[in-house]
């Protein structure tokens, strides 16, 4: 049973985030998004539904997206973790970070992080993504306050964008 | 509107860069020194009484730090209209999750584990789920048997009906002689449509922190919607003062649609933070958000209308039960105002509504988006299309014959201003190419449009105050207190300040969220009032400010305060605009003080503060008839701040095998007075479009026996991404009809765009396949029985 003295040890684990090695001590029960969250500060990832149903925690594991509320931590061993704070380089934004800012795809914001992080998984899988396919990729990523209108035009924009940059 | 430089233009968001980075701060994100977590027991009866409750094995586990139950609340009862609700359950449970015991620990876990060892004993007792049952005279079971002995609040005054003992408040309006116009009518149609409970599902569930301090005092960091009306009731609840009470939400707030106003988590946290000392954290599961967060009131209601052929509505009669559940929250105030959608739109002559909010033993409800708008509308408007049909005359028609227009009389006797719905009505008739019958119909699926007309007052009275600091180095410095729950309220605030000051709104700093620092807003963001109420605040405290600073540049230029103006940042004389000064020169001796150094900088202009109060006052009415007394009327009386205007046409696929819809198109209009920043105008005719569909068509907290059935995300179905039609297919318009008090013509929005919405989806079904469905949701099964039985005839 969590928390009873005796049954279980913490774990020593070692997880790589935005391109950073910590070392944590975990409950061997503990989700990737909790230690993310209490153990490390990454606040940017978002717990709504804690149930894998809604995409707030949305942090990327080599690339893909993950739900991180429904993942236990140490499965992340080893893997190149990308949450929402290691989106932007020093000097610029992700195209899809300045695509949401610029086409208003923004409103209470807690949904936004897993949001972004998926789109980029989408579009880094499918490039040329048609509307009909990032509506069909955001799927498990809810929103309460936009209606995803905005949401989808932004990705749109960004995939122009980031067609650009990544040719150059 | 010309003239303007910053309203009305679509600024970018000031939060956007810090959502898109994941450094915006939600109180869920807050940790304090020594913070423990708390957590709650909760009654899995929905009626019984406490026989004992023994905390003595979850005291003892380590790490748990208090336990309390309803012995230790304070005895006196609290609520905004009927005090009928203890911070925890003293000897009587009323619903499925009424909390019962608390604890405080050092994690969540451990927490989680005591409330396992909490031993309660309860007696059942018999339970009341259905309204209509609940509602009658001699009702089986009595929800709260002292309710004549209750202390009363005032919002609103709570009017109690002696021989229906459940019924709480009882609001009436009666306006000419409803029978009499009855008998004129050429047809009367009635009917019964009923809604359901939904859930606000904010991202960010209820969370707050709670620090009992040294001298007695509070304070509380909260994710939640108006932080004084907070304080006032938590002053209520433990008796304390106004300024031994402080409720901090600077931070973002992660959505919040009304449920956010109710007080939930803070007066568990306060308790457990006396009892330890520490700061308490307390944060709803997604679970507890859906049995004890608060859901939109369920409403039975029956309608009966009178018109002549010619379409001329002359008679309605409304009769209207709301769903308490246990206890009454914003209920009543909700009961009280919900008719006010029926008074918005139309001309009627005769008007007789009864609504009446009934207890049961379900969970309590709260406000929600519409606060009773919605559901009222949902009856009126799918009314309006069967008239219509019942006539045999075009819906648009019917509407157009009826409307309200500008300098009319509405059914409370007030002088109609303000009103754009007749030209929202003709864009989106004119978009959805209403009358042209949509074709592409593939084997089962049949095609339909439909519309339908929303309307949402703002409520009154209310008011805000404003402080607008003008800083040395220039800033605009604007001290308020709107909540931030998404809606976007700094930018737009920020807009009117840098408008008033002729600035970018990069000059311009909003303070905000805090009850010790930022003044007073009474009832918060709610009843979309903010960018009337506080823009007007600040265009206030902006004009005082503007008049400090004109009086320092005139002595300083020699030139009279009346003639000076400001643009870009600085002072100028009207009558020779080359002679001005910046703002930053008001400070000089600032600027050219050493550290330390004190100058006359003090006594010169060390802070320019203007102050700005804003009030909207509604005239008073008669409490038996709601009407507005003719020659208050005449002199501008008003029944609330505004009303906003909406109309959505949506086109619907059916498929007549299985009884799915699905969205094909949207249509939204809305009147919003003036658009501050038009990107956020449909910021929030998207969502609540989108919040719109997700409550017709599946939105619905099921309850068996009063336990929630669908407690999380995965069986409560909101709206995604494959619900909401192409991004080219949603079309929205703003329409301007300035209100004359609105800052710069502007109205709220907010709330309006939920209101057509789910009414629309069901005449656009009925259009495609004839089936006309009175309940909400309008889900598959509904549908598809429909069409059976219609095809059995």
């Amino acid at each position: 049973m969590p928390g009873e003295k005796g049954i279980y040890m913490k774990q020593r684990l070692e997880l790589k985030v935005n391109g950073q090695t910590y070392e944590v001590l975990v409950d061997p029960w503990q989700s990737l998004a909790d230690v993310l969250r209490e153990e490390l500060g990454y606040t940017g990832v978002k717990v709504s539904c804690n149930s894998g149903n809604c995409g707030s925690c949305t942090v990327l594991l080599d690339g893909k997206a993950v739900k991180s509320c429904i993942m236990l931590a140490p499965l992340a061993k080893g893997k190149e973790i990308l949450t929402i704070e290691g989106l932007a380089t020093e000097s610029n934004l992700h195209p899809l970070q300045e695509a949401f800012i610029e086409h208003f795809a923004v409103q209470c914001g807690y949904c936004t992080p897993g949001m972004i992080l998926m789109a980029k998984a989408l579009l880094d899988e499918n490039p040329n993504a048609t509307e009909d396919e990032i509506r069909e990729g955001l799927v498990g990523n809810l929103c309460r306050c936009t209606g995803y209108v905005k949401i989808v035009e932004a990705i749109m924009a960004a995939k122009e964008k980031m067609k650009v940059t990544s040719s150059r | 509107m010309a003239g303007h430089s910053v309203v009305g233009k679509s600024i970018i968001r000031l939060d956007a860069l810090d959502k898109v980075t994941g450094k915006a701060k939600y109180c869920e994100d807050l940790k304090l020194p020594g913070m423990l977590y708390g957590k709650v027991l909760r009654s899995p009866y929905p009626h019984a009484h406490i026989t004992s409750i023994d905390t003595s094995r979850a005291e003892n586990i380590s790490g748990v730090r208090a336990v309390i139950t309803g012995r230790d609340v304070p005895e006196k009862r609290y609520g905004p209209s009927v005090f009928d609700q203890h911070t925890l359950a003293r000897r009587v449970v009323r619903y499925v999750g009424d909390p019962v015991a608390a604890v405080a620990a050092d994690s969540v876990e451990v927490a989680e584990r005591a409330l396992g060892l909490l031993k309660v004993e309860y007696e059942k007792l018999p339970a009341i789920f259905d309204i209509e049952e609940a509602w009658e005279k001699n009702p089986p079971v009595i929800v709260h048997r002292d309710l004549p002995k209750y202390e009363l609040g005032k919002f609103p005054p709570p009017r109690l009906v002696p021989d229906r003992p459940n019924v709480c408040y009882l609001r009436t309006l009666r306006h000419g002689d409803v029978e009499r116009g009855f008998k004129e009518a050429d047809l009367i149609v009635e009917n019964t449509f009923s809604t359901t409970r939904l859930q606000h599902c904010p991202f960010e569930p209820h969370v707050s922190i709670a620090q009992a301090e040294s001298d007695g005092s509070l304070t509380i960091w909260a994710g939640r919607q108006s932080i004084f009306l907070a304080r006032q009731y938590l002053c209520k609840i433990f008796n304390l003062l106004p300024s031994q009470v402080r409720v901090i939400a600077s931070h973002y707030v992660g959505g919040a649609f009304g449920c956010k106003v109710t007080l939930y988590t803070e007066p568990i946290a306060a308790m457990l933070s006396m009892k330890t000392g520490r700061p308490v954290k307390l944060t709803f599961t997604r679970e507890e958000m859906f049995s004890s967060g608060g859901t939109r009131i369920p409403f039975v209601i029956r309608i009966r209308d009178g018109v002549k052929k010619n379409g001329t509505l002359v008679a309605r009669d409304m009769e209207m039960l709301l769903g308490m559940g246990a206890y009454a929250g914003s209920g009543p105030l909700i009961t009280r105002n919900c008719i006010y959608a029926t008074v918005a739109t139309y001309r009627i002559p005769d008007a007789k509504i009864d609504a009446y909010a009934v207890y049961t033993n379900e969970p309590p409800v709260t406000s929600f988006r519409g606060f009773g708008s919605t559901q009222v509308l949902w009856a009126v408007e799918s009314q309006m299309d069967v008239i219509a049909e019942e006539l045999d005359m075009d819906a648009v028609e019917l509407r157009r014959r009826n409307l309200l227009e500008e300098g009319d009389t509405n059914i409370t006797g007030e002088i109609v201003h303000s009103i754009g719905v007749r030209e929202c009505l003709d864009k989106v008739a004119d978009s959805l190419e209403w009358g042209r019958r949509s074709k592409k119909e593939v084997g089962p699926w049949k095609r339909g449009k439909g519309l339908a007309l929303g309307n949402k007052y703002s409520m009154a009275p209310t008011g805000a105050l404003a402080i607008v600091k003008v800083r040395g180095d220039g800033i605009i410095e604007v001290h308020e207190s709107a909540d931030e729950i998404g809606q976007g309220c700094n930018t737009v605030l920020a807009q009117i300040a840098a408008e008033e000051f002729g600035v970018s709104v990069d000059e311009v700093k909003m303070v905000w969220g805090d009850t010790a620092f930022t003044p007073y807003f009474s009832r918060g963001s709610t009843s979309q009032r903010t960018t009337f109420n506080v823009g007007n605040a600040i265009r206030l405290a902006c004009q005082d400010a503007k008049r400090q600073i004109f009086e320092i540049a005139a002595e300083r230029l020699h030139e009279p305060p009346q003639d000076m103006d400001i643009k870009d940042g600085t002072i100028y004389v009207r009558s020779n605009p080359s002679q001005g000064m910046s703002i930053t020169e008001l400070f000089t001796s600032e600027r050219t003080l050493l550290p330390g150094e004190f100058g006359d900088f003090v006594e010169k202009s060390a802070e320019i503060l203007g102050k700005g109060v804003w009030v909207t006052r509604p005239a008073p009415s008669d409490p038996e008839t709601a009407q507005i007394p003719e020659n208050v009327a005449r002199m501008g009386g008003r029944l609330a701040g505004f009303f906003g205007y909406g109309v959505q046409g949506v086109e619907v696929l059916v498929n007549t095998e299985t009884g799915e819809v699905t969205i094909e198109k949207v249509v939204a209009a809305s009147d919003v007075g003036y658009p501050l920043n038009p990107k956020m105008c449909e910021q929030q005719i998207e969502g609540g479009v989108a919040m719109g569909i997700g409550s017709a068509l599946w939105e619905e907290v099921a309850l068996d026996q009063g336990k929630v059935l669908n407690p999380n995300f995965g069986n409560y179905k909101m709206v995604t991404s494959m619900n909401m039609p192409k991004t080219d297919n949603v079309k929205v318009f703003l329409i301007s009809a300035p209100h004359k008090e609105g800052p710069y013509g502007a109205k709220g929005t907010g709330e309006t765009q939920m209101t057509p919405t789910a009414p629309a989806v069901a005449n656009a079904i009925y259009n495609a396949v004839g089936v006309r469905i009175k309940d909400l949701p309008i889900t598959r099964e509904r549908v598809f029985r429909a069409l059976r039985e219609k095809a059995g005839e």
